[in-house]
């Protein structure tokens, strides 16, 4: 009786360690994503523009530094919240 | 060029160059650099393989390692609040560095300028001119301009202070002949969460009095909401908008403390946790080049971005605040 409510509990709790393990690899994996594809786009761009427009060289490097800034960012977003996930909650 | 590339080279390559018998000097730079390469690479092969088979592929996990230690803070000197631990130390650390250098180039001025003062005046107009003035006319740029460079400056130094391996960790001391001296960590400022709220709520206090200011608090609510809004849609956009403007503090804030953290973590990763975790001696071997490259990467590029980024967006919310139209 005993031996079986702590096999339970220890199948619990390795569920729920499971789930952790998920929300870190989600947040972070699929975070990493987005960002991925974002910064891919920023830099295409930026490449195109720049051999279109050289002259403008130093404005869209400015630019394009802030976008990948921006686009970053919103994969530290899903890692914290994994992070939240996985050691926090 | 050739001194510098060769200069670039991780450090480890520098033992196996004064044990070789010197390569023959009349050897053209690239073929030379092409060897070096490939010795570093039949180096860091090797040692992979005599790791493996001294310590074998599977190690023993290590329980007693904490990775989050390294950022946990302790206190020195314990004042409730006012407490000092090794995150104060940074933060006194970043703004002495910020006034410190800052007035002793300026004190020393010349007509001629040296390297120094060279890299400071290019710095002073990527402040100036790219951050301040391209977001605001030019009596709010007058007088914005020195919180907004000095708030970059301070990032700048906080992330870059943070990359110097200083002994601040306090948790785990290591014997130097008889003394015990705190072992070296990586710990910046900013890699704390409460360092970048601060900043953040003061760039939020900042631009949103200065938008009362310029227009009146009923004017600047109405500001909010777009021009060209009109009628009963105003009403969830001005809610929109309002949310989207304390988000602000949320971004500001995240996007600087998880850069700098996330770095740290993978530089404390990739240089020999892993490896320290998992036990085996081969995989600190592997993972120690990328773990230079990550921390030349973090160094070189996203110390000094993060700060741009977040001085050129206090300039645009500033600038947006007093704006007539949005």
């Amino acid at each position: 009786m005993h031996i079986a409510l702590i096999t339970v509990l220890a199948a619990a709790e390795e569920t729920a360690k499971a789930g952790k393990s998920i929300g870190l690899g989600v947040g972070g994996g699929l975070g990493a994503v987005g960002a991925g594809v974002g910064i891919g786009l920023i830099f295409g761009k930026a490449i195109e523009a720049i051999t279109r427009q050289p002259e403008m060289r130093d404005e869209i490097t400015q630019l394009q530094w802030l976008g990948f800034a921006l686009t970053e960012a919103t994969f530290f977003y899903g890692l914290v919240a994994g992070l939240l996930a996985a050691f926090i909650v | 060029m050739n001194a510098t590339e060769t200069g670039g080279l991780p450090p480890r390559a520098a033992p196996e160059e004064g044990r070789l018998p010197a390569p023959a000097p009349a050897a053209d730079g690239k073929g030379s650099i092409k060897r070096k390469l490939l010795l570093v690479l039949g180096v860091y092969l090797a040692g992979l393989i005599a790791l493996i088979a001294i310590y074998g592929f599977k190690g023993t996990r290590n329980e007693a390692f904490k990775p989050q230690n390294e950022f946990k803070l302790e206190n020195w000197v314990n004042l409730g609040i006012f407490s000092i631990n090794k995150a104060v130390l940074y933060l006194i650390l970043a703004a002495a560095l910020t006034a410190g250098t800052m007035t002793y180039i300026a004190r020393r001025m010349q007509q001629r300028p040296n390297k120094v003062q060279a890299a400071v005046e290019a710095l002073f107009r990527l402040m100036h001119d790219n951050i301040t003035a391209s977001a605001m006319d030019e009596r709010m740029a007058a007088k914005w301009f020195p919180f907004i460079g000095t708030l970059f400056l301070f990032i700048l130094f906080s992330n870059l202070v943070g990359y110097i391996p200083l002994p601040t960790n306090t948790e785990n001391e290591i014997n130097v002949l008889g003394l015990q001296i705190p072992s070296f960590s990586l710990y910046a400022a900013t890699a704390n969460l409460s360092v970048p709220l601060v900043l953040a709520l003061t760039v939020f206090v900042s631009y949103t009095v200065e938008g009362i200011r310029a227009k009146g608090p009923i004017g600047y609510l109405k500001g909010l909401v777009p021009g060209g809004v009109e009628g009963g849609m105003a009403i969830p956009i001005f809610f929109l908008e309002v949310l989207s403007n304390l988000m602000r503090i949320l971004s500001l804030t995240i996007r600087l403390f998880a850069n700098i953290l996330a770095g740290h973590l993978i530089i404390l990763f990739m240089a020999g946790a892993l490896a320290v975790i998992l036990g085996s001696a081969w995989l600190g071997w592997f993972t120690l080049p990328f773990g230079i490259i990550l921390f030349a990467f973090e160094v070189g590029l996203v110390a000094a971005l993060q700060a741009f980024i977040f001085a050129t967006l206090t300039a645009i919310y500033l600038g947006g605040a007093v704006a007539r139209d949005h």
